[in-house]
């Protein structure tokens, strides 16, 4: 690892802040570093438009004291600065109140091997910045050399490697490495008061799995210039299709009430709903922390609990809420290994796919929208409700007739989720969080 | 303890001179030093207290229109110029800028922080005191009310910013905030409402300005009002716009494409109409970051320009920018002080402070009694624009407009439209003028700042809402 320090100092000052915690009279302590260096190029109009390298580090900390908590984060590695946030944090805990579900997770005798989920890639560190510019550059040109393309807010290649441990009072140990590359392109077509805009990217842990800047360019500029020309339709209620890419944010939306932290906060629509039905027979959702070289894949999570796969929908049935430790107790259910931090986060988080193809789905439907970019929030996960404004491509008689803009769509996410008409057989992961070509029965279609 | 920012000057020059080390018109080194408290209750008790501390710098050398960037955790003399070498690494061979002797600078003599009692400085029992009393304001106002989340938190950032143009000048920013979300259920339904306030101000606010009971009983009440609110129409219809809430659609609809960078890069739908009518006579925009007191005001950008207030939109005519330096440098106009940046790992671009659309002649009351059938805005969580101009914003609490009248109490709904077309369609402005809540974060690029948005009530001719009936 590239660091400033090397990890073998940084674990070191890890067992040290442990040490110097209990003495200051923490009954348990946690303390998890950080170290990262990250390269970024962004290029433009076939020129280099900002050139980004750097290496950073953090630490954060736990403690609880007579069931009291109090957190902890520094920047700032210096003994001086951190032994002052430990003795800090020892003294903060307790003006909390006592909180019996407070505390460490105990220590799992089950251990996830960090090597087995292929997180790393060394070629990251050799690849030299004039390939990485080169990359994104061309990207661009390919995008570019298409006459439709009137702009561009540029291309951009990242790449990010990092170091993670975790130590606790429990004797947890536990480190891994892992790396992320990234190509992508932001364009737009037509002139200035009638322009349309979209993008196309590839993300990967390793270098060499990453698309191709042809590829990428391509699906960009498809994604683009399908949008010139856009009517506004009225207002009514007609099926949608999401396109994957919009099926991952409807997905985040369910994790987001599936989140165990916002169920036992009661901040969910599905937080009384654990073991009942709360879709049809064709959603099923998992969460998976394991598998190789996934985006969100991780041996053990920020509770240092070892992280596994778990089935958050089954064919419509709700199964598991996905918990650290603390939601987990408050909750009596077991942690999924989803800590992150404070709260929760997703692993490889997706819908299980279906058979037809994207095409066929769209063959199959009479008259509605293919939802293929949303704008704005409007989501709320105590009530389930979904408002957004829309762009996509309008459906009469199985075949693509136009692109439509500036309409919304609204709904409501339990009953998306029972209307699932289709789910198709496209399936890829461009994120943590990923699902297939999804068709519901009715949602609301605002326009004119 | 040692200050981390206190730095000696010669090493300043010399992490100056090692940016330029291969060329390049001008460098600058960012120096940060910021310590957050946050406090956090939910569930009847008092959860967690938290602390972090942020110490950084980042390294930019611009050469023309490219930016090389470098940064770093560690302000030892080595470790900086190894982040200069690294942005230097943007530029090859040019004829260097050189590295002009620094002279300290000093800020508007007129501070915008209001803090007589510093946050960063009070006890933190005190500052418990304050959730304590936002928590049970809204756990206490009605036996609907059944989970209350009260969270309390301050920042002081301190940065040092030297360029090579001779520049050197340190602030100091204190930031308080105070935030109320509370649930109400009934008969399984279940809605929550959202209340809070701060800006760089001191305890003392939370006395004087808005108390914490307002927070949580303003929270609880809007939650109750959902559970009553009916599903929002679908279609369009006039809409007619609360006071201080709803400048988030002057953020989106207007300040997000006024920002310099998306006209520079003629990526924006105004980049092409300064001077040309975009909206109606009604319609004056301003940014102004010299307010006192407020979320989105600074007494130097962080770039270190002094900011003033900037005239975006006149009577519907275009007639400025938010700029940073290096959009003012290559559009040549003078910089505003509006280059801004979430933190040392990323360079300023050009960010919105507080905007506002300018008071207007009419009453409110007489905006809403020229509406027969339309939607009231109450109140907005957020919205997003794009560069062609389409833009949305999400209402929580909405009202129909019935023969001039509010009657039903709406919930969650999103409104879309074109702004060129919306400002046009701006017949009414109110006299009105009120900021929204001094709680809000406005995100670009990856990078947030906090930021303010004001305007008087407004009606809208015609909008899209996106509702469900």
């Amino acid at each position: 690892m590239s660091g400033q320090r090397g990890p073998d100092d940084l674990r070191l000052l890890a067992e040290r802040l442990v040490e110097l915690a209990r003495r200051a009279g923490a009954d348990e302590v946690e303390v998890g570093v950080g170290e990262g260096t990250e390269f970024n190029v962004d290029v433009r109009l076939g020129r280099v438009e900002n050139l980004v390298e750097a290496g950073s580090r953090v630490l954060g900390l736990r403690v609880v004291k007579d069931k009291r908590t109090a957190t902890a984060s520094s920047s700032d590695l210096s003994w001086q600065t951190l032994s002052r946030l430990v003795r800090n944090a020892v003294r903060r805990a307790e003006l909390a109140n006592r909180d019996e579900f407070a505390g460490l997770a105990p220590l799992s005798a089950t251990h996830v091997d960090p090597l087995a989920l292929n997180l790393h890639d060394p070629e990251i560190r050799t690849l030299d910045a004039a390939t990485k510019v080169r990359l994104a550059l061309e990207t661009e040109r390919v995008a570019r050399a298409d006459k439709r393309i009137t702009n561009s807010h540029g291309a951009s290649f990242i790449t990010n490697e990092a170091w993670t441990m975790l130590a606790n009072s429990n004797g947890f140990r536990g480190e891994y490495e892992q790396t992320y590359c990234g190509l992508g392109v932001s364009l737009q077509a037509g002139g200035t008061d009638d322009r349309v805009e979209d993008s196309w990217f590839s993300s990967k842990r390793r270098f060499r799995e990453l698309a191709s800047p042809e590829e990428i360019a391509r699906t960009a500029v498809a994604r683009t210039v399908r949008q010139l020309k856009p009517r506004k339709v009225a207002t009514q209620r007609v099926p949608v299709i999401f396109e994957p890419t919009q099926t991952a944010w409807l997905l985040g939306f369910l994790f987001s009430c599936a989140n165990g932290v916002a169920v036992y906060q009661r901040a969910s629509f599905l937080a009384d709903k654990l073991g009942q039905r709360i879709g049809n027979e064709r959603v099923t959702v998992i969460d998976d922390a394991l598998l190789p070289g996934g985006l969100g894949s991780r041996p053990f999570d920020s509770d240092g609990l070892p992280s596994g796969r778990h089935v958050v929908v089954e064919n419509g049935v709700l199964r598991n809420f996905l918990c650290n430790i603390y939601a987990a107790r408050k909750l009596g259910l077991p942690s999924t290994g989803s800590a992150d931090g404070t709260g929760v986060s997703p692993a490889n988080f997706f819908l299980q796919p279906g058979t037809r193809t994207p095409g066929e789905i769209i063959a199959s439907t009479k008259r509605g929208l293919l939802l293929v970019r949303t704008l704005g929030h409007g989501l709320n996960s105590i009530t389930g409700d979904i408002s957004r404004g829309a762009f996509g491509l309008w459906i009469e008689d199985g075949e693509i007739a136009f692109p439509v803009s500036e309409v919304t769509i609204c709904g409501n996410l339990g009953e998306l989720l029972e209307t699932v008409e289709d789910v198709g057989n496209d399936l890829e992961f461009y994120g943590a969080i990923a699902g297939p070509t999804v068709k519901v029965a009715e949602m609301t279609v605002a326009g004119a | 303890m040692n200050d981390p920012l206190l730095i000696p000057r010669e090493d300043l020059k010399k992490t100056l001179a090692a940016a330029l080390s291969r060329g390049g018109d001008f460098a600058e080194l960012f120096l940060e030093h910021r310590v957050y408290n946050s406090i956090y209750m939910e569930e009847d008790i008092l959860k967690e207290t938290s602390e972090t501390i942020v110490i950084g710098a980042g390294v930019r050398v611009l050469v023309r229109d490219q930016t090389g960037y470098g940064y770093t955790n560690d302000l030892a003399p080595d470790k900086l110029v190894k982040a200069a070498l690294t942005a230097a690494a943007i530029a090859s061979t040019r004829p260097r800028a050189k590295v002009l002797p620094p002279r300290e600078r000093h800020g508007p003599r007129r501070r915008v922080a209001e803090t007589a009692r510093p946050a960063h400085r009070a006890a933190l029992a005190r500052k418990i005191a304050l959730v304590k009393e936002a928590y049970d304001a809204a756990r206490g106002f009605d036996p609907r009310i059944k989970k209350v989340k009260a969270g309390f938190s301050d920042s002081l950032q301190r940065i040092l910013i030297i360029n090579s143009e001779g520049l050197l000048i340190r602030d100091e920013r204190p930031m308080t905030k105070l935030t109320c979300l509370a649930i109400a259920e009934k008969n399984g339904l279940r809605e929550y409402g959202y209340w809070g306030g701060g800006g760089r101000v001191g305890l003392e606010y939370f006395r004087d300005v808005m108390t914490p009971r307002t927070a949580g009983e303003e929270a609880a009440r809007e939650a109750l009002l959902l559970l009553e609110a009916v599903d929002a129409p679908a279609g369009e219809m006039p809409v007619v716009l609360s006071p201080g809430h709803s400048g988030v659609l002057i953020h989106e609809a207007v300040g997000h494409l006024l920002e310099a960078d998306f006209n520079r890069k003629k990526t924006s739908i105004f980049w092409n109409k300064m001077g040309r009518r975009v909206g109606t006579e009604q319609v004056t925009i301003y940014d102004d970051p010299t307010i006192p007191a407020y979320r989105g005001s600074y007494d130097v950008d962080d770039e270190g320009t002094v900011p003033r207030r900037t005239l975006l939109i006149e009577r519907g005519v275009v007639r400025g920018l938010l700029q940073d330096r290096l959009s003012a440098r290559l559009m040549k106009r003078p910089p505003t002080g509006h280059g801004r940046r979430q933190d040392y790992s990323h360079w300023p671009i050009p960010r919105m402070a507080n905007t506002y659309i300018d008071r207007g002649e009419y009453d409110p009351e007489e905006i809403l009694r020229s509406v027969s059938k339309g939607f009231y805005v109450a109140r907005l969580q957020g919205g997003q624009v794009e560069d062609s101009g389409k833009f949305t914003f999400s209402v929580s609490l909405g009202y129909l407009i019935e023969g001039g009248r509010l009657t039903a109490p709406v919930k969650q709904a999103t409104l879309i439209g074109s702004n060129i077309e919306v400002l046009g369609r701006l017949e009414k402005v109110g006299a009105d003028l009120e900021f929204g809540l001094q709680t809000g974060t406005c995100g670009k690029e990856g990078q947030e700042a906090p930021v303010a948005d004001g305007c008087p009530t407004m009606k809208i001719t015609r909008m899209t809402v996106g509702g469900r009936t």
